[in-house]
């Protein structure tokens, strides 16, 4: 070190010659909002599942379950955490708020929002809040994707409080569980009015979303529901593409066949999107052609249509250059080569269970976590339910199981949705013995 | 002894290193041209043409003003249209508090071609460091701005003491956490926040919040035009 530069000046020349480098975090691991801020590019100490509660398994009711995934930890593979929420309401999907403070969870049966706190013990979160008059808000039912926006979660729902159908729209919150405000699904210009997922692309001023269907038919047995000719009429067809900063819808684009997650490139300079089509196996690229009018198409097959395998969830690579496909039905997670995204390619597929549903990555893209349940009433039934949690080591060619969570032998539940967590960060200010501080090093606070 | 509990050299150092930063800032826009307003990759919505949400009132709490005076923030965010942001003097994060100073800086140069605006809109940099960031810190922060009578009004504030912060950052869920080693458990000396910009109206509510990787200064310009046209 040179002795005439003092330590200050040295780290603030460290950090301008950092500058070049440094590109807006418009990114997650992998799939979060891209205001979602602390992103984990190392390695996770925690996975956080949201799990359904089992009538008799258990105490029977919906919790957030906590794993430690960290290998170096004694805890490796283990469950560490649980905290029910003492109801069962058909735990679903989460979402940070953008500082990542809180972890919103909904239900989609009792449309109630469970916020925790895991800025204060990120390996034991505490439920802080519970809103349960979304309905009686905005008259939408189902809380499904929690999308952070600065200081806000934007909530999207998958339907209504009049008939219970898919007709629906995203609820607005400040990140303290303020209601703020409702914006409806477009049911004109070729809209069905149907909602989903949502994905912000903030350097476009786009927001898209995608459709599913109603609660008559997300909480109907599976079985009888595709028996049932009229009901499988009723899904969405659609997606979205909004105005960010007026929350107006401007085109709807024609994507047969539930199109369900959202994701937008992570790579910086890309300003396309894919989604996987549920009922139709496709996969569908969402840019903008030529002119600038955002555009959906076609462009590629999972699986065997004719067999619905049904994809329910889709993961992309921090460099976009790769997506992670969960097919529900044939219990199969397959590797898209996203290289060129007008032409994806499957380059690997294994069995990963009886039944998977949904797939996240590390930031690294070396670890993949896999889920089994999908919704209470559409899961197999009998040997072919079984409910885990298994994380698989990707080398590249092959995935490699590291561990196994059995959430029915921990009497647990159906695991579905999977958010990392990390020991680095607590809060700085805190409540103790009931008196707020300012949280200055391991030894002290400051009143 | 704990750096932030040290009230001596340390003015010295963090004013050396805000003013590499913001100067590394200033040195970026002018390179870029005089317009830092034109940077947008797409056409956005043109004001009045769309509703900005009230996201939650301001909360209430006291403030150091650059000599010392204690006052109520309230003082600072009614009766105009309020852009406020919190800083520390050390932060060195490209991202975050030089974005936030450079931001605003090009919307007051902006402005000043506006001269309609100037009395109706006021910015606001608070510190959540008090112990380190003195109201004479913020004053050497703030350099020029701090007395400029001429432009938009730039208020510098600190507060007496973290009890009197938190209040402030709980109200505006403005997040302050603590980088911990994840292999000793110990916390470091380095703050993680996400930094945010808050737009506040004339009746104090905060309307819109910007966080510093999207903080695009045409967007917050077209923004406080909107809320000008709802008086």
């Amino acid at each position: 070190m040179n002795p005439r530069i003092s330590q200050p000046i040295l780290a603030a020349s460290l950090a301008l010659a950092g500058l070049a480098f440094v590109a807006p975090s418009f990114a997650d691991e992998t799939c979060n909002s891209p205001y979602t801020t602390k992103l984990i590019k190392g390695q996770e100490d925690f996975v956080y599942v949201w799990t359904l509660g089992v009538e008799g398994l258990g105490d029977g009711h919906d919790k957030l379950v906590t794993i430690d995934v960290n290998p170096k930890s004694k805890q490796y593979g283990k469950v560490i955490a649980s905290h029910s929420v003492g109801e069962r309401g058909e735990a679903h999907h989460m979402g940070f708020t953008d500082d990542r403070r809180f972890l919103w969870a909904g239900g989609l049966d009792t449309s109630k929002i469970y916020i925790f706190d895991i800025a204060r013990n990120s390996a034991k979160p505490k439920l802080i809040k519970t809103i349960a008059n979304m309905g009686d808000k905005t008259g939408y039912v189902g809380p499904h994707t929690f999308y952070a926006m600065p200081g806000r979660m934007l909530v999207g729902a998958l339907s209504n409080t009049k008939d219970h159908g898919g007709v629906t729209g995203m609820a607005m919150y400040n990140n303290k569980g303020d209601f703020i405000a409702k914006y409806d699904m477009p049911t004109d210009n070729g809209g069905d009015g149907y909602g989903y997922d949502i994905g912000i692309n903030p350097g476009k001023n786009v927001l898209l979303t995608s459709s599913f269907t109603g609660w008559n038919n997300y909480m109907m047995d599976l079985g009888k529901l595709i028996k049932d000719g009229e009901a499988m009429k009723r899904f969405g067809n659609t997606m979205a593409v909004w105005d960010l900063k007026s929350m107006k819808a401007k085109k709807v684009l024609s994507v047969p066949g539930a199109p369900l997650e959202i994701r937008w490139s992570l790579k910086p300079g890309d300003n396309w999107a894919v989604t996987a089509s549920a009922l139709t196996s496709k996969i569908h690229l969402i840019k903008q052609d030529d002119k600038g009018e955002w555009q959906a198409k076609e462009v590629a097959t999972i699986g065997d249509p004719a067999k619905i395998p049904l994809p329910v969830d889709i993961s992309i690579t921090a460099d976009g250059k790769g997506l992670w496909v969960n097919t529900f039905m044939d219990g199969k997670t397959r590797y898209f080569d996203l290289s060129n995204p007008e032409a994806p390619t499957q380059t690997f597929e294994k069995v990963t269970g009886k039944q998977v549903n949904m797939v996240s990555q590390s930031w690294d893209g070396k670890r993949v976590y896999i889920t089994s349940s999908l919704l209470a009433n559409w899961d197999k039934k009998g040997e072919d339910n079984e409910q885990v949690v298994r994380a698989f080591n990707w080398d590249g060619k092959d995935l490699t199981m590291a561990f196994e969570v059995d959430f029915n032998k921990e009497k647990l539940g159906r695991a579905h949705h999977m958010k990392f967590g990390t020991k680095s960060l607590r809060t700085a200010f805190d409540e103790i013995d009931g008196e707020k501080v300012a949280v200055i090093n391991d030894a002290q606070t400051l009143k | 002894m704990d750096p932030r509990l040290r009230g001596d050299d340390t003015l010295g150092w963090q004013a050396v290193l805000a003013f590499v930063v913001l100067t590394f800032f200033s040195s970026i826009a002018a390179s870029q041209g005089t317009d830092p307003l034109k940077s947008l990759g797409f056409t956005p919505p043109k004001p009045g043409t769309y509703q900005l949400q009230h996201i939650m009132p301001v909360p209430e709490g006291t403030v150091l003003d650059v000599d010392g005076a204690e006052k109520s923030l309230q003082h600072f965010t009614r009766d105009k249209i309020t852009l406020l942001s919190f800083i520390y003097t050390s932060c060195a994060d490209p991202d975050g508090c030089p974005m936030a100073y450079q931001t605003f800086d090009d919307l007051k140069k902006h402005i000043v071609a506006k001269p309609e605006f100037t009395d109706k809109i006021r910015f606001v940099s608070l510190s959540f460091d008090p112990l380190r960031d003195t109201p004479e810190m913020m004053q050497h922060y703030g350099g020029s701005h701090v007395r400029d009578k001429q432009g938009v009004q730039w208020f510098f504030l600190t507060t007496p003491s973290p009890a009197a912060l938190e209040p402030l950052v709980d109200g505006f869920g403005q997040d302050v956490q603590i980088v911990v080693d994840k292999e000793t458990g110990r916390m470091s000396q380095e703050l993680s926040h996400v930094l945010k910009v808050f737009l506040i109206d004339a009746q104090g509510d905060v309307r819109e919040i910007y966080t510093t990787s999207f903080l695009l200064p045409q967007v917050v310009m077209n923004d406080i035009e909107t809320l000008l046209m709802e008086q």
